[in-house]
């Protein structure tokens, strides 16, 4: 069966379908597990979208063509993808079983490592290399929380693979959680079980990259009823080039369960990094996450919250600077489906120089959520003429009884508030430094492990002075 | 201490005069005060004295202590020995009282060439000078005059005056909005920084306040000059007898 295709046979769409035949078509047809049939069911999604074309409405502000062009140029006879991993790149090698892993991390010629981290002395620190599972597990792993690849998971926990990997997804309106699904053959899956409430902390570090590699790391989180648990992810500074992570995660927050998400980008202004977050809560659950970008060339993160369930709390919270070229850009879904749900998103940024941010915030409550609140809030100030930014807030409100509310607001620093410090002697850099600081701050203040909280104060304090 | 000639203000988006020749000295250990009805250029004057941009000195020159003020920034002013206490306090979220201050003290310090103070120490001193003012300590924590009550805040502005120890001190309007129970703790504690190598500018548009702190000149500023200046019984002369007369007499001047 190939996926019908309406691109050119030079594009990257349809390179990318050539490789997907030759990755899976050799399988045995029929007994395909339900995985592969969601892959292909992927993968002619991705044929059928296509990647963003310049005039699509919900990359208006986000040159994202540009950067998957110069990322993935394909040759018109045969594909000839330099470093593709996560299953992608064709004869591609055997996944790797956990006992060669810490061989294969070590191993890499020109894969970037990281150059700063937290010291996670908190919790349980996981690696990966190329968005797969690499070294062994820091840590004590608790009775109750399973933390495996994906490729593992489906020997092990064949029923729960079946129940969640790619259920969360909505396909058909975006083509990077396709084509990341299509070619989802590992990644990470981390599962909590119902007694596990003690808001255990799991770090995932991405340190390693191959140099110009195309990835597509993907992360499954469940939490079972009335489970705890806090992850935390860190994408560090890589040298490793024009990489491409078209990364993916998806979370399922059970009844009375509680996720803690933290997401840190810190790559290399070279990269492009295209982050889909996918988030399904039932009743009484509460998902918090905070996307914080301070590194990468361009970024898109696409987070999408489905609180399907009542009485659930969301909270979204997101802090960006952006320098030199950089592009950031935090598009957010809340679907309210159901009643009496809480959402409350914050998004703070800091662009200077000839970045650009984007904020896209769309809510939706849908004809039964009634009794739901829901507020936003995004707050830029830009340091530099050159630099420039969008926000867009949509509210799209069905239901009658709910208490809704966004503001946006861009702006330059208060020259009020500069004055104040300058006449208590404090001279206009540190007046300017003190009130970026305290801007952001604000954000990370929300960040529940104190380790990262930490590390992302030093960080911010060295970016911004850096900005000043 | 402080010598004004002939001050020449305009605002510098639209060129409007405010401050049209004014002229005063202050000298050490002096209180002043200045009084005059609503527009009449109090706020201006203390903001062109602390460096605030946006205003253009067209004309005329401040001495302070001997040295040019009007080429000096804002924050080396400050460091200078000058402040400001606010008519209205700025209020700055997330930046916390306590290193707001850490920063201040240090720069003025450091400045002067005064040995820096240990965070120990430093907060000795918040402790001791917060309570001048009936602040609590507990304020350190909290964010810059967020969520402050209008009393806090400038009682807030006079426990910075007492933490920075300048040569000089303007307070604009610090008694506007204040209670009477409020203004005695802010006048109190202004009272109990007088010292004879301090001067005050004391802005203020009721002669209330000159009750608790009793100057030792009053100026009357109007129509961005100073028109009369008296003792401490020309405040009470003005409390009865409104503005109205001087103008009259002003414009008989004119
Ligand atoms: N930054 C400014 N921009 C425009 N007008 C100003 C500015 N500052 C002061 N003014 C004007 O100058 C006049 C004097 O104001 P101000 O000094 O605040 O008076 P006072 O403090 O005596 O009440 C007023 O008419 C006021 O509107
Ligand atoms: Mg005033």
């Amino acid at each position: 069966m190939s996926p019908e295709l309406t691109h050119q046979n030079n594009s990257e769409e349809f390179v990318l379908a050539e490789q997907f035949e030759q990755l899976v078509g050799v399988q045995p047809i029929g007994q395909e597990s339900s995985w592969m049939q969601n892959r292909r069911q992927a993968m002619q999604a991705f044929a059928q979208l296509g990647f963003p074309k310049k005039r699509s409405e919900s990359y208006k502000y986000t040159p994202i063509s540009k950067w998957i062009e110069s990322r993935l140029r394909f040759e018109t006879n045969g594909p000839s993808i330099k470093s593709i991993h996560n299953g992608a790149a064709v004869g591609a090698e055997a996944p790797p079983s956990a006992a060669n892993l810490e061989l294969k991390h070590s191993a890499g010629q020109g894969v970037g490592r990281l150059s700063a981290s937290w010291n996670g002395e908190s919790g349980i620190q996981v690696q990966t290399s190329n968005g797969r599972l690499s070294g062994t597990i820091k840590g004590v792993v608790p009775e109750g929380l399973t933390i495996c690849s994906l490729q593992d998971a489906m020997v092990q926990h064949p029923a729960l693979l079946n129940t969640y990997l790619t259920k969360a997804v909505v396909l058909d309106r975006d083509p990077f959680a396709a084509l990341a699904s299509a070619f989802a053959e590992d990644g990470i899956f981390i599962h909590a079980r119902a007694e596990l409430t003690g808001g255990e902390v799991i770090a995932i570090h991405h340190d390693a990259l191959d140099t110009n590699g195309f990835v597509q790391p993907r992360v499954l989180i469940v939490a079972e009823k009335g489970a705890s648990i806090q992850v935390v992810e860190h994408f560090p500074f890589l040298d490793s080039g024009r990489t491409f992570e078209n990364r993916i995660a998806e979370i399922f927050v059970a009844e009375k369960a509680r996720v803690d998400h933290v997401l840190v980008m810190e790559r290399s202004e070279e990269a492009l990094f295209v982050n889909s977050l996918f988030v399904h809560q039932s009743e009484k659950s509460y998902f918090r996450t905070n996307t914080v970008t301070l590194g990468g060339g361009l970024v898109r993160h696409n987070l999408n919250f489905l609180p399907n369930a009542e009485e659930c709390e969301t909270h979204l919270h997101g802090l960006y600077v952006a320098k030199g070229k950089a592009h950031v850009d935090n598009h957010t879904l809340v679907d309210h489906a159901k009643p009496n749900c809480f959402s409350n998103e914050m998004f703070k940024g800091i662009v200077t120089d000839q970045a650009t941010g984007v904020f896209n915030g769309k809510v939706l409550v849908r004809q039964d959520a009634q009794k739901t609140n829901a507020y936003q809030s995004s707050k830029c100030i830009v340091l530099d003429r050159g630099a420039r930014t969008y926000a867009k807030p949509e509210l799209e409100i069905y239901a009658d009884d709910v208490k809704c509310s966004h503001g946006a607001t861009t702006g330059e620093l208060d020259e009020d508030a500069i004055f104040y410090l300058r006449a208590r002697g404090i001279s206009r850099d540190a007046a300017k430094m003190l009130l970026l600081e305290a801007f952001a701050r604000d954000v990370v203040d929300l960040i529940a492990v104190e380790d990262v909280r930490n590390y992302l104060y030093t960080r911010l304090n060295r970016l911004l002075t850096v900005l000043n | 201490m402080l010598d004004i000639q002939n001050l020449h203000v305009s605002i510098e988006e639209d060129g409007t005069e405010i401050l049209k020749g004014l002229s005063l000295k202050v000298g050490k250990g002096e209180v002043h005060a200045i009084m005059g009805p609503n527009g009449s250029g109090k706020s201006t004057l203390a903001s062109v004295l602390a460096g605030k941009d946006g205003y253009e000195v067209t004309a005329g020159s401040v001495a302070f202590d001997g040295i040019d003020l009007l080429e000096l920034e804002a924050d080396q002013r400050a460091r200078e020995g000058l402040f400001l206490a606010f008519q209205y306090p700025v209020e700055l979220p997330g930046v916390s009282m306590s290193n707001f201050l850490k920063q201040a003290v240090m720069s003025v310090r450091e400045h002067q060439g005064k040995e820096a103070l240990s965070s120990g120490a430093l907060l000795q001193l918040m402790k001791e000078k917060a309570a001048l003012v009936h602040l609590d300590p507990s304020l350190k924590s909290r964010s810059v005059n967020e969520g402050f009550s209008g009393g806090e805040k400038k009682r807030n502005e006079i426990f910075q005056l007492a933490m920075l120890d300048p040569k000089f001190a303007i307070l604009d309007e610090t008694d506007s909005g204040l209670d009477i129970d409020a203004l005695r703790i802010v006048a109190d504690g202004v009272n109990s920084l007088r010292s004879s190598d301090r001067s005050f500018l004391v802005i203020t548009h009721y002669q209330r306040l000159l009750d608790y702190i009793v100057p030792d000149f009053v100026h009357v500023l109007m129509n961005g000059r100073i028109v009369m200046t008296g003792g401490k019984e020309l405040a009470l002369e003005l409390e009865e007898k409104g503005y109205d007369w001087i103008k009259d007499e002003s414009v008989q001047l004119a």
